[in-house]
């Protein structure tokens, strides 16, 4: 190991955006907890209010700034780090670093890259640079030629011959390839491109739209050893951006030759670079010509790299932060949790399928193009984990819907026409698209010919289809019932298909002993006997996961990220967990999003990955009988239909149900209180606005600043009121008081608002104080009245911070517009701790 | 598809969805954690007497491929899996899985617990099983009686002597149930080969003149093979250079004074680190063993260890001190299973290249 390192700088993800939400952030906690474990001092910057990473280094090695070259440099130079890391910060990261050494500072201060040698930084996202070490590395890869005007691309273009991609060389985004039928999409394309680009260049290529797209998750060490972690195969074609596609984990469709030689190309690539840590190299095949070509290197944690870690079980993130500090494989040491030896060395072995389906932002924004290209749109994922392709698939389509009552969607009404035409130029909800096909009677070689997808996956949709049939054929027949689900179908859908209600199903079941069976995910495929942490159910013959503790809650994850609060939901059940555990209790979560940091293995003490649903709910808590279930936000339907069976559940915040009371439907002053039966204490009081200028209604408020524009007077008189409206106004946990400033500058009551989750996180970094671990504890029952009255909360600090929501508008190519609560993708906070309040440049 | 038993030595029956053919079968259980590749599994000859628990939860996805043959005729006694899916992609898209397992009148059983089964192997060791239409007292009462054969490799193996011409190196392939994927390899490297039946006297190699000789993989227990095929690898080790694998790895061990035993369980996966001990490298391989080398018995004056399996600390490689004659346990020819050990077959090349 190299001991020479001892302080680490840090670039962590920034805010979540299309491309990337908690994966970045749930890596730097792993590698933070690594690191902190070798006795090495991470320091992080990040502006990420919903970072749980940033919780988790002391406030001295906490830099909550934006991450450009000019703050990054300043950290440097004033910290004088040993090293640097830039494998969990994304493209962004990548792209500073860069910089970073073209201008000397990474040399001047004596700062090595960590994970990617210098010259490898300069090549991974320059495809024309990337193309020739791959060659050297006896890659197979696709002729590219790089241009730096519009008549250079035209002609280039032409040359090739359409469709062509477009790719920006070393962009600031993550971007992934454009494709182009004609000039004119070549001009728009290379238009971007050229402004995504730092070098104002782009890389014009063939396309090979229509391949197979296979994903390579290895590690490697400074030794060169290098393990195999997944396979992952996207169902949906090239042309189709990777973020996008349902994505399989193992891959099903490739003969051991094919995955062999991938594999044989990604670890030449690997030793060709010298990487160490995790690598995610994309590959695009040819369907039957025995052909394949490398399409993108990211020697960084990812989607990619995060699913493959749920999906084995194997700690990637965790084993790699060893690695960069040139620790050898074999000596890496994993927590406690991993039971058996070598776990870090053991090439993980599946007996379960993994099936990952994107999240879209549509529904918060009707006005964006759904159809799905190179360019990439969801904001979140799901994942389904079955012992069947169709189980996998159900499950994962079952968490990705919004509906909380466990159904899916009908396209009953689409024409034939719109049903072509939508196969060959898919839109976001494409895999629905393609069982409505199915149940048309379209033949699986048509529909493979349509849409490049490998013909299994309509053998097992159309299986999907004859379950459902048998179900709705035999209303309440044990049989069907068990088909149903043996398949993954959810007690809610079956109750539906037989227009009965939940209990009814569940009730059949329990007394046919139709019951889950719970399955460890762990990367010996059952050869390693021990006990994992993480389990998922389906229904078979032996049940691996026994009751916990008699001491134990259960906290339903957030599912799938979404736009809106959902954005800190996941920072929200991390830190409720960590509460939870240090209160005493064994933590069980619910979740089913590959990226949530709340799902890492060391975060709770049982992970189940199974739809969030109430039938699922149900099965968990018929064996781990929770004393607490908590609701992180809140999700009306669960909690009401928990709560009428007699569970024990708890909303945090509470009093989500008392919800919003309004005098009037807009406010300009915020004042966020946390209450318990004998005090108020009173957080912050902010200006409200939204993200351009005054904000007309509640749902513009997406950027609060403290401190406030009133004057001591006001302050003084708010607090008075709120003391006031709180005797008559009975409230526990987070409330913010809001407040109109009329023409007069007279302050007026405009209502009272559960604090939002996007705010707590707010709050806590203002303060200090960790707030969701408060409304944890006052939960539980285990505030003390006296303690409350002694925290340190100043509310007349003049310290100056902001918080603000960023909006997927110009990743979906809208027109800027007044972004809205529920359309938030993320959050960026920054602090006068520097001589002004830098703000991140906007260079989407 | 009709429902049908997986049955086992210690009382346990699991009902499934019996595919492939209808037979009633009976052998050993062994279970396979390798991910991809379950053609060139099923046709590997080790599993002649066995029947086959797949880790992997779906089988069939790709059909049968016509470069994923480890042998033609596959003798394994049954296929057991969580779920088979019907896929062809072959020219005429008319053979799956399902047809190709009823050609060669092997069952299967879908639908089965495969993972609680491996979990159960772990306590149970290596156990009789038969793939049944009813699970009854009279089903029992067969598998009890059934006597599984030990001359496995006298029913795999070729019966006579096969060329496989080419313009390299002349070498000559004993067969113990031959994977083809030694074939490859060698074919790949223009290696003229001639394979001969396992029962070939030293002599019937020298005859031929081979610039080297490579012991096969094969199923069953190399101490149930007569002490003349060991008394042939002893003369030929000191003749020409000598490449051994799988069951030919465990008879040269034998013939060179170690014991080999057999294994409480089973072992055959391609995801166990083995460390090269000469380089400290680590690689991956497929590994298919029922037994094992003893470590204590391997005579240091003779036999260097090369490769261990650091899951389980078992020896996967020698190579004599005198002679230019090596084995491995596991099977660098992939088929399936990573390449990273192919390079021994290379390796094999230079030795014989720079004989005298």
């Amino acid at each position: 190991m190299d001991n020479t390192i001892q302080k680490i700088l840090i670039i962590g993800g920034g805010p979540t955006e299309v491309g990337h939400e908690t994966e970045l952030d749930a890596a730097c906690l792993q590698v933070i907890q690594a690191f902190k474990k070798l006795g090495i001092r991470p320091l992080l910057i990040d502006n990420n209010p919903f970072s749980a990473a940033l919780e988790s280094v002391q406030p001295t090695n906490m830099f909550i700034q934006a991450i450009t070259v000019e703050n990054v440099q300043r950290i440097i130079e004033r910290e004088q780090p040993d090293a640097i890391l830039p494998t969990v910060g994304g493209v962004l990261a990548i792209s500073v670093i860069q910089e970073l050494q073209e201008n000397g500072v990474l040399a001047d201060n004596g700062v090595q890259t960590l994970g990617i040698p210098s010259d490898a930084l300069m090549d991974i996202n320059n495809p024309d640079r990337l193309n020739r070490i791959l060659s050297e590395a006896g890659a197979p890869v696709i002729a590219t030629e790089t241009v730096g005007t519009l008549d250079e691309a035209v002609n280039v273009a032409a040359q090739i011959g359409y469709p062509v991609i477009v790719k920006p060389i070393a962009p600031r985004i993550d971007t992934n390839r454009i494709l182009c039928d004609n000039e004119a999409e070549l001009i728009s394309a290379v238009t971007r491109g050229f402004a995504w680009s730092r070098f104002k260049q782009c890389v014009i290529e063939q396309s090979i739209v229509g391949y197979k797209e296979v994903e390579l998750v290895s590690i490697r060490d400074v030794m060169g050893t290098q393990v195999l972690v997944a396979g992952l195969e996207n169902i949906d074609p090239i042309g189709i951006h990777s973020g996008d596609s349902m994505v399989v984990t193992p891959t099903l469709t490739l003969s051991n030759a094919e995955y062999q030689e991938l594999r044989d190309a990604a670890f030449a690539i690997n030793n060709q670079f010298n990487f160490t840590g995790v690598v995610h190299t994309h590959f695009a095949l040819h369907a039957s010509q025995d052909r394949f070509y490398v399409t993108k290197v990211t020697p960084y944690n990812d989607r990619g790299t995060s699913l493959a870690a749920v999906a084995t079980g194997y700690p990637i993130a965790y084993v790699a932060a060893n690695l960069y500090l040139n620790q050898k494989i074999t000596d890496v040491r994993l927590p406690e949790i991993y039971h058996f030896k070598q776990t870090a060395l053991l090439e993980p072995s599946l007996d379960h399928v993994v099936v990952r389906i994107p999240i879209w932002p549509f529904e918060d924004i009707p006005n964006a193009d759904q159809h799905l290209g190179t360019v990439m749109k969801s904001v979140g994922s799901t994942i389904g984990v079955g012992r069947s392709m169709e189980e996998a698939i159900l499950k994962a389509l079952r968490s990705s819907q919004f509906s909380p009552q466990d159904e899916l969607p009908s396209m009953s009404d689409l024409s034939d026409t719109q049903i072509i035409s939508q196969l060959i130029h898919p839109l976001s909800s494409r895999i629905l698209v393609l069982i409505e096909a199915l149940r048309r009677g379209y033949q699986v070689d048509e529909l493979n010919e349509l849409t490049k997808i490998d013909p299994f996956y309509f053998v097992k949709l159309n299986h999907i289809l004859t379950i459902e049939e048998q179900i709705r054929q035999q209303p309440m027949d044990v049989t069907a019932l068990q088909q149903g689900r043996y398949y993954g179908f959810g007690d809610g859908m079956i109750a539906r298909i037989w227009h009965t209600d939940i209990d009814t199903v569940r009730a059949l079941g329990q007394s046919n002993h139709i019951l889950p069976t719970y399955k460890g995910i762990e990367p010996s495929a059952g050869e390693l006997l021990h006990s994992p942490t993480s389990y998922y159910s389906t229904f078979e013959f032996e049940n691996e996961s026994e009751q916990i503790s008699d001491q134990s809650v259960l906290v339903l994850g957030r599912g799938g990220n979404q736009l809106g609060p959902n954005a800190s939901a996941d920072y929200f059940t991390t830190e409720m967990l960590k509460q939870l555990r240090k209160s005493g209790y064994k933590t069980i979560i619910m979740n089913t999003n590959p990226n949530a940091g709340s799902l890492s293995a060391t975060a709770s003490d049982k992970q189940i990955i199974d739809p969030v649903q109430l039938g699922d709910i149900m099965n968990v808590i018929e064996i781990e009988h929770p004393v607490k279930i908590f609701v992180p936000g809140n999700r009306h339907y669960l909690t009401r239909e928990l709560r009428n069976r007699h569970y024990p559940v708890s909303v945090l915040p509470p009093d989500q149900e008392k919800r919003t009371h309004l005098e009037t439907n807009h406010a300009e002053i915020g004042l966020d209180l946390f209450v318990t039966p004998g005090h108020i204490v009173p957080i912050l009081v902010s200006d409200l606005q939204s993200d351009q200028g005054l904000a007309t209604t509640l749902d513009q408020i997406t950027l609060m600043r403290a401190p406030a524009s009133i004057d001591e007077t006001q302050l003084n008189r708010l607090l008075a009121h709120a003391k006031e409206y709180l005797a008559e106004h009975k409230r526990t946990g987070m409330v913010q008081l809001l407040y109109t400033n009329d023409t007069t500058n007279q302050l007026q009551f405009a209502g009272i608002r559960p604090t939002r989750l996007t705010t707590i996180a707010y709050l806590n970094k203002v303060t200090g104080i960790n707030w969701v671990r408060m409304l944890v504890r006052q939960a539980l029952g285990e505030i003390r009245e006296d303690l409350i009255a002694t925290l340190p909360v100043d509310i007349h600090s003049t310290r100056r911070s902001q918080v603000r929501g960023t909006f997927p508008f110009k990743q979906l190519q809208l027109p800027d517009q007044l972004g809205l609560t529920t359309q938030e993708v993320g959050a960026r906070i920054s602090f006068e701790s520097l001589p002004e309040l830098i703000d991140e440049p906007d260079n989407k | 598809m009709a429902q049908r038993f997986l049955i086992l030595e210690d009382g346990s029956a699991y009902p499934g969805i019996g595919f492939g053919a209808g037979a009633t079968t009976t052998g050993e259980i062994v279970f396979n954690t390798s991910m991809l590749g379950y053609q060139e599994i099923i046709t590997n000859q080790i599993y002649h007497n066995q029947l086959i628990v797949f880790s992997q939860p779906i089988v069939g996805s790709i059909g049968i491929a016509h470069d994923g043959y480890e042998s033609i005729l596959p003798t394994t006694k049954g296929v057991v899996v969580r779920d088979v899916t019907a896929i062809s992609k072959n020219r005429q898209r008319s053979l799956s899985l399902d047809k190709f397992l009823k050609q060669h009148n092997i069952p299967g059983i879908s639908g089965i617990d495969t993972r609680h089964l491996i979990r159960k192997l772990q306590q149970t060791g290596t156990i009789k099983g038969s793939i049944v239409d009813v699970a009854d007292d009279h089903a029992f009462d067969q598998l009890h009686a059934t006597v599984l054969t030990n001359q496995q490799v006298a029913q795999v193996a070729t019966p006579r002597p096969y060329p496989n011409p080419n313009q390299g190196y002349n070498v000559v392939v004993i067969d113990f149930g031959l994977k083809h994927g030694i074939l490859r390899q060698l074919s790949k490297r223009d290696c003229n080969v001639t394979v001969l039946p396992w029962q070939a006297t030293a002599q019937d190699i020298i005859n031929l003149d081979p610039d080297g000789v490579i012991l096969s993989t094969g199923p069953g227990s190399p101490l149930d093979l007569p002490q003349s095929v060991l008394e042939m690898i002893q003369t030929i080790q000191q003749r020409m250079p000598l490449f051994a694998i799988g069951l030919g790895h465990e008879l040269f061990a034998l013939a060179n004074g170690s014991e080999v035993s057999p294994l409480k369980l089973a072992h055959h996966g391609a995801n166990h680190p083995i460390r090269k001990i000469i380089t400290n490298e680590i690689i991956y391989a497929m590994e298919g063993q029922e037994f094992v080398v003893n470590p204590d018995s391997v005579n240091r004056d003779r036999l260097i260890t090369t490769y261990v399996d650091l899951i389980d600390g078992s020896i996967q490689g020698l190579r004599h001190r005198d002679y230019p004659a090596f084995s491995v346990q596991f099977f660098p020819d992939g088929a399936p299973g990573p390449n990273d050990s192919v390079d021994l077959f290379d390796e094999f090349m230079e030795i014989m290249g720079t004989r005298e």
